[in-house]
C-alpha cells in the first residue's frame, strides 16, 4: 500500500532533544530507577502490574492458561512469542477488552477480574494498538490531546461557555501535548491530519498520545510491526527514553525478538497461552524451552488466536 | 493528490471571513433588494434545513452513528414548540424554542439509547423506528395538534418582546438570527473537548474508550445535541416557513433529504451543511425551469419529481465516488487555487 | 370467552404474511452476504421489477415474454450496478455503501416512474384470493401460494449454493473476501451475478406483492417491512430471514388485532421496530446472526 511510498517522507530525526525542552517530570515518584536487572526482583510496593493465573478462552480453544506475570515500576517489560501464543490476548486482557475466564489483574494496590476499560486511563495506564488507532479525522496535535480526554470534567456547557475552570483544564492539556509533540518530533507535523501521515509517523503520533497522560504504566502491542528497520531504531529509541525521562514503566510484546532482547530489562516468553520462560535477555536467550518452542523450531502459518 | 492544508489556518482564514461577509450581505441586502418569494420559498427553507443539517452532521458526520430518522425530530420541535405556545402562551418564543429543543433532545436520547448496544446498519434501522413512532403517534393522539382530526398545526405569530416577524422579511430574518447563534455555538462545541471526543468515537470506539472518553456518554449527548438542533430547525420549519404543517410532511423521504445535504454538502463541515442545503433547495427549481425551457409542457410535475429523484440520486453515488467530502471539499480546492492563483499574480 | 379459532386465525394470516416479508428480506440477505451491503435499493428494485413486467404485459406482451424480459432487464440492471456503483466504491466503509444504495433506490424509483408512469396497475398472476376453510380456520389461497413461492425459492437457492460452482464462489466470497480474492475468484462477477440473483428475488417478490397491493410507488415501501425483518434475523442468515419474516408478520398480526385497539390502531407501522429492537438490546447481531468476537 501506500506505505512504501510513504517511508520515503519520513521525517530525519536527531536524536533525543536536549533536556531545557522538558521539564524532568519524576516528582512525587522519587527517583527514576536506573536500568538494570536489580528491578527484576522489586517487591510488592514497586509492582506496577501484577497478573496472577490468568486463563483465557475462546469457544473451545485456549488463548491463555494460568499466566502469572509481574512488571516492576521502571522497568522495560517485554513478552514475545510466536503468532497465536497469546500475546494480544494477554494485552487485551490487561487493557480489560477481553475478561479473563479465571485469574487476577493488580495495578498497584487495586484487583481486578476485569479491568475496567474506561477507568484504564484514570489508573495511569495507556496502551498502543497493533494495526494503529488513531483518530484519522483529527490533526496530530488533537490526536494527542485526546491522550487527555479523561481529565476534562467540565461538562459540554461549560465548554461551549469556556469556565474558568474549563479553559485552565484546557491550558494545561495544551502544555502538556506541547511538550510531548516536541519530545517525539512531531512538531513539524503538528496540524496534520493523522491519518494523512506516513505510517512510521502514526505509530510515533500513537506513542505520543499515549505518553501525554505520564502514564504510570504504558502496555505497547507489537510496536515495531510494519515499520522499515530505521523506524524501529528510532521507536526503540523513543521507547526507552520515554522510560528514562518520564519513569513510565513498559509493557511490550513483540515478535521480532532481536530488537526486543536489546531494549528489555525482562523478557517473558509464550508458547500456545502458557507462559515458558521468564527472566533477562540473556537468560531467556540460553533457555532451553525458548529454543525449541521459539527460536529453534519455526511456527510456520500459525493462525493469530485473538490479535 | 489532495493538498493538505493546515487545519488552523484554513479554519481561521476563509471559514471566519467567509462566514461574516455572507451574514453582513444576508441580514443587511437581502431583506432590501429580495423578493418576498425568494426569502419565503428559497432562504428561509433553506435556513431551516441548514440547521437541521448541521444538527444531523454533529451525530453522523462527527460523531459518526448514522441516522434516518431526522424528520421526527424535526416533527418533535415544530409538536413542542406549538404546544408551548398554545398551552403555556405566557412563556416567551425563544424560551418556547429552546424547550422544544430540550423535548427534541429527551427524544432523541431515548431513540439513541440503542446506539450503546448497536452499529452500523442495525444502528440505522434503529432509528428508523423513531420516524415510524413519532409520525404515528403525532397522527394518533390528538393532543399533539389540539385535536386537529389531520394531525395539522397553525403556527403563532412569532414575536420577541413587542416585535413580531409576520412578513416574509421578519421570518427570514428570525430564522437567520436563530441559526447563525444555534450555529455559532455548535461550531464552539465541536473545537471543545466533546467535539474531540465525537470524532474519536467514530474513528475509533476502542482507542477511544481506551484512552478515558465516556463513549456510551458521549454516543448519547451526540443524540441528544443532534435532535436538539434537528428540533429547532423543525420550528423553524413550522413556524417561519409553512406555517401550517402535518405529521405527513415530516415523512422519511424528508430524513433522507437531510442525510442527502449532508452528503452532498460535506460530512463532518458546518459549512458543508450550509452548502448542501442551498444546493438541495435550489437545485429543484433550477432543474424546473431548465426542464420546462428544454421540454415545455411535456415537463410536468411529476417528470420534474421523477427526474428529481434520478438526479439527486446519481449526485449521492457520484459524490460518494468522487468526493466523499463534499461539495464543501471542492469549494475549498477551488479556494485554494483561486489564492495561489491570485498569489502568483502579485508576485510576478 | 377467548376466541382461539380467530386467534389461530390471525396467526396464520399473520405467518403467512410473514412470508412475504422473508421473500423481500432474502433479497437483502443474497447482498449483504456477498458484499457487506446492506442494499436499500431493493425495495426500489422491486418495485422497477413488478412495474417492468405489469407495462409489458398491459401492452400485450404474452406472460412469458415479459416475465423473460423483465428477468433479462434485472439481470442488466444487476451488472450495471456492480460497474457503476461497487466497483468503484470496493474498499470503502459499509456504511458509505449503505448510502450509496439510498442514492440507487432513489434513481430506479425516479427511473421505474418516468419510464412506466405513476399510475397504479393492477396485477392478476392467475391465484385467487379467495380464503378457504380448514377446519374452521380461513386461510387465503394467496397466501399459501406465496409461501409456496418463497418455499420453492429457498430450496433452489440452497441448492444453488450448495452444488453449483458459482454457488460455491457465492460462499467462498461470503466467508472470507480475501481469501476468495487469494484462490483467483473473481469478485466483479460474482457481485454482479449476486445482485442479479438479489433481481430475480426482487422479481418474485414484486409479482406477489404486486398482486396483492397493485404495482405503484408504494410497492417500493416494502423495503421499510423487510429491515426489521432483517434486524430481527441477522443481516446474513437467509434462515433468519425466514424466521424473522414470520416473526415478524405473527407478532405484527397479533399485535394489531390485540394490543392495536388499547392505541386507536395502526400500530404495524412500528410495532415491527419495537420488537426488532426489543431482541437487538438482547442479542445486537439478531437471532441468527454471525457474532463476531471483537478484534483489536
Amino acid at each position: 500500500m501506500s506505505r512504501i511510498t510513504a517511508e520515503a517522507r519520513v521525517l530525519r530525526l536527531e536524536d533525543v532533544a536536549p533536556d531545557d525542552g522538558l521539564r524532568a517530570v519524576s516528582e512525587g515518584r522519587g527517583d527514576v530507577p536506573a536500568r538494570g536487572v536489580e528491578r527484576a526482583a522489586a517487591n510488592d510496593a514497586r509492582r506496577v502490574l501484577g497478573l496472577a493465573n490468568i486463563s483465557l478462552a475462546f469457544g473451545g480453544v485456549t488463548a491463555l492458561r494460568d499466566v502469572s506475570l509481574d512488571v516492576a515500576e521502571g522497568e522495560i517489560r517485554a513478552i514475545i512469542g510466536p503468532n497465536g501464543a497469546g500475546k494480544s490476548s494477554l494485552l487485551n486482557v490487561v487493557s480489560g477488552l477481553y475478561q479473563p475466564d479465571r485469574g487476577q489483574i493488580r495495578f498497584g494496590e487495586h484487583a481486578f477480574r476485569r479491568v475496567p476499560t474506561a477507568k484504564l486511563a484514570a489508573h495511569g495506564v495507556a496502551r498502543t494498538f497493533q494495526n494503529l488507532a488513531l483518530f484519522k479525522g483529527l490533526s496530530v496535535f488533537d490526536n494527542v490531546l485526546m491522550g487527555l480526554a479523561h481529565r476534562v470534567s467540565a461538562g459540554f456547557l461549560r465548554q461551549i461557555v469556556g469556565s474558568p475552570h474549563a479553559r485552565r483544564i484546557d491550558a494545561e492539556n495544551r502544555a502538556a501535548v506541547e511538550e510531548v509533540v516536541s519530545f517525539l518530533h512531531l512538531s513539524d507535523v503538528r496540524e496534520r491530519i493523522a491519518g494523512t501521515l506516513p505510517y512510521g509517523l502514526q505509530k510515533r503520533v500513537e506513542l505520543a498520545r499515549a505518553l501525554v497522560a505520564r502514564p504510570r504504566l504504558l502496555l505497547l502491542d507489537e510496536p515495531f510491526a510494519g515499520v522499515t528497520l530505521s523506524e524501529k531504531q528510532e521507536l526503540s529509541e523513543h521507547v526507552r527514553n520515554a522510560r528514562d525521562r518520564f519513569g513510565t514503566t513498559i509493557l511490550l510484546i513483540e515478535h521480532d525478538i532481536g530488537l526486543v532482547m536489546g531494549l528489555s530489562d525482562r523478557v517473558a516468553v509464550l508458547d500456545y497461552g502458557r507462559k515458558i520462560a521468564d527472566g533477562t535477555p540473556d537468560q531467556v536467550r540460553a533457555d532451553q524451552t525458548v529454543i525449541d518452542a521459539y527460536l529453534g523450531v519455526a511456527h510456520e502459518d500459525e493462525t493469530e488466536l485473538a490479535t | 493528490m489532495t493538498t493538505i492544508i493546515s487545519s488552523k489556518r484554513s479554519f481561521f482564514f476563509p471559514e471566519i471571513v467567509a462566514t461574516c461577509l455572507i451574514a453582513v450581505v444576508a441580514i443587511g441586502a437581502v431583506p432590501l433588494v429580495g423578493s418576498d418569494y425568494l426569502m419565503d420559498a428559497v432562504l428561509t427553507p433553506f435556513l431551516a434545513l441548514a440547521l437541521a443539517a448541521v444538527g444531523l452532521n454533529l451525530l453522523t458526520g462527527y460523531a459518526g452513528q448514522v441516522s434516518l430518522g431526522s424528520a421526527a425530530f424535526l416533527a418533535v420541535g415544530a409538536y413542542a414548540a406549538y404546544n408551548f405556545s398554545l398551552r403555556l402562551p405566557a412563556l416567551p418564543l425563544l424560551l418556547d424554542l429552546v424547550l422544544a429543543g430540550t423535548i427534541a433532545a429527551a427524544v432523541g436520547i431515548m431513540f439513541g439509547l440503542p446506539s450503546l448496544r448497536l452499529r452500523g446498519f442495525y444502528l440505522a434501522v434503529s432509528t428508523l423506528a423513531a420516524q415510524f413512532f413519532v409520525q404515528w403517534a403525532l397522527t394518533k393522539f390528538g393532543w399533539f395538534s389540539n385535536d386537529n382530526p389531520s394531525g395539522v398545526i397553525d403556527a403563532p405569530v412569532l414575536r420577541i418582546g413587542s416585535v413580531t416577524f409576520t412578513s416574509a422579511a421578519g421570518r427570514y430574518l428570525f430564522s437567520l438570527g436563530v441559526v447563525t447563534v444555534a450555529t455559532l455555538l455548535t461550531l464552539r462545541l465541536l473545537r471543545s473537548q466533546t467535539g474531540r471526543n465525537f470524532i474519536a468515537v467514530r474513528d475509533h470506539e476502542v482507542a477511544a474508550k481506551v484512552i478515558g472518553v465516556p463513549v456510551l456518554r458521549t454516543k448519547l449527548l451526540a443524540f441528544g445535541l443532534s435532535s436538539f438542533l434537528i428540533g429547532v430547525a423543525g420550528v423553524l420549519w413550522a413556524f417561519a416557513y409553512l406555517r401550517t404543517v402535518e405529521p405527513a410532511g415530516f415523512n422519511l423521504d424528508r430524513s433522507f433529504q437531510i442525510l442527502f445535504i449532508i452528503i452532498i454538502g460535506g460530512l463532518a463541515s458546518l459549512r458543508g451543511a450550509f452548502v448542501g442545503a442551498a444546493f438541495i433547495v435550489v437545485f429543484p427549481l433550477l432543474l424546473s425551469r431548465v426542464g420546462a425551457a428544454l421540454l415545455g409542457s411535456l415537463f410536468d410535475s411529476g417528470v420534474l419529481e421523477m427526474s428529481q429523484r434520478i438526479v439527486i440520486g446519481t449526485l449521492i453515488i457520484t459524490f460518494l465516488i468522487a468526493e466523499p467530502r463534499g461539495l464543501i471539499a471542492l469549494w475549498d480546492r477551488g479556494w485554494a487555487r483561486l489564492r495561489a492563483a491570485s498569489g502568483k499574480a502579485i508576485e510576478t | 370467552m377467548f376466541d382461539y379459532q380467530f386467534l389461530l386465525e390471525v396467526l396464520i394470516g399473520g405467518l403467512l404474511s410473514g412470508v412475504m416479508y422473508s421473500l423481500v428480506a432474502i433479497g437483502f440477505v443474497l447482498i449483504y452476504k456477498t458484499s457487506g451491503v446492506l442494499n436499500f435499493a431493493q425495495g426500489a428494485m422491486l418495485l422497477f421489477a413488478a412495474l417492468t413486467f405489469v407495462s409489458l404485459v398491459e401492452r400485450g406482451t404474452s406472460f412469458v415474454v415479459a416475465l423473460a424480459a423483465t428477468l433479462a432487464v434485472m439481470i442488466a440492471l444487476g451488472i450495471a450496478v456492480e460497474r457503476a456503483v461497487l466497483r468503484p466504491l470496493v474498499n470503502q466503509p459499509p456504511i458509505t455503501l449503505f448510502m450509496a444504495t439510498l442514492g440507487l433506490s432513489y434513481i430506479i424509483e425516479g427511473a421505474a416512474q418516468l419510464l412506466w408512469g405513476t399510475q397504479v396497475h393492477g396485477l392478476d398472476i392467475g391465484v385467487s384470493d379467495i380464503p378457504f376453510d380448514v377446519g374452521g380456520v380461513f386461510i387465503s389461497r394467496f397466501d399459501l401460494f406465496a409461501a409456496a413461492v418463497a418455499g420453492s425459492l429457498v430450496a433452489l437457492f440452497t441448492l444453488f449454493f450448495r452444488y453449483t460452482r458459482t454457488g460455491l464462489s457465492f460462499r467462498a466470497v461470503a466467508d472470507d473476501q480475501f481469501a476468495a480474492l487469494a484462490v483467483g475468484l473473481r469478485l466483479p462477477r460474482v457481485w454482479a451475478a449476486v445482485w442479479t440473483a438479489a433481481g430475480i428475488v426482487a422479481l418474485v417478490a414484486g409479482l406477489l406483492w404486486g398482486a396483492r397491493l397493485g404495482v405503484q410507488f408504494s410497492l417500493s415501501l416494502v423495503v421499510l417491512k423487510a429491515l426489521p425483518v432483517l434486524v430481527l434475523g441477522g443481516f446474513d442468515s437467509i434462515a433468519g430471514a425466514i424466521v424473522g419474516g414470520l416473526l415478524i408478520g405473527a407478532t405484527e398480526k397479533l399485535a394489531e388485532v390485540y394490543v392495536g385497539p388499547l392505541f386507536g390502531g395502526g400500530i404495524e407501522a412500528w410495532a415491527a421496530y419495537v420488537v426488532a429492537l426489543a431482541l437487538l438490546l438482547v442479542r445486537p447481531s439478531g437471532l441468527f446472526g454471525q457474532k463476531l468476537v471483537e478484534r483489536v
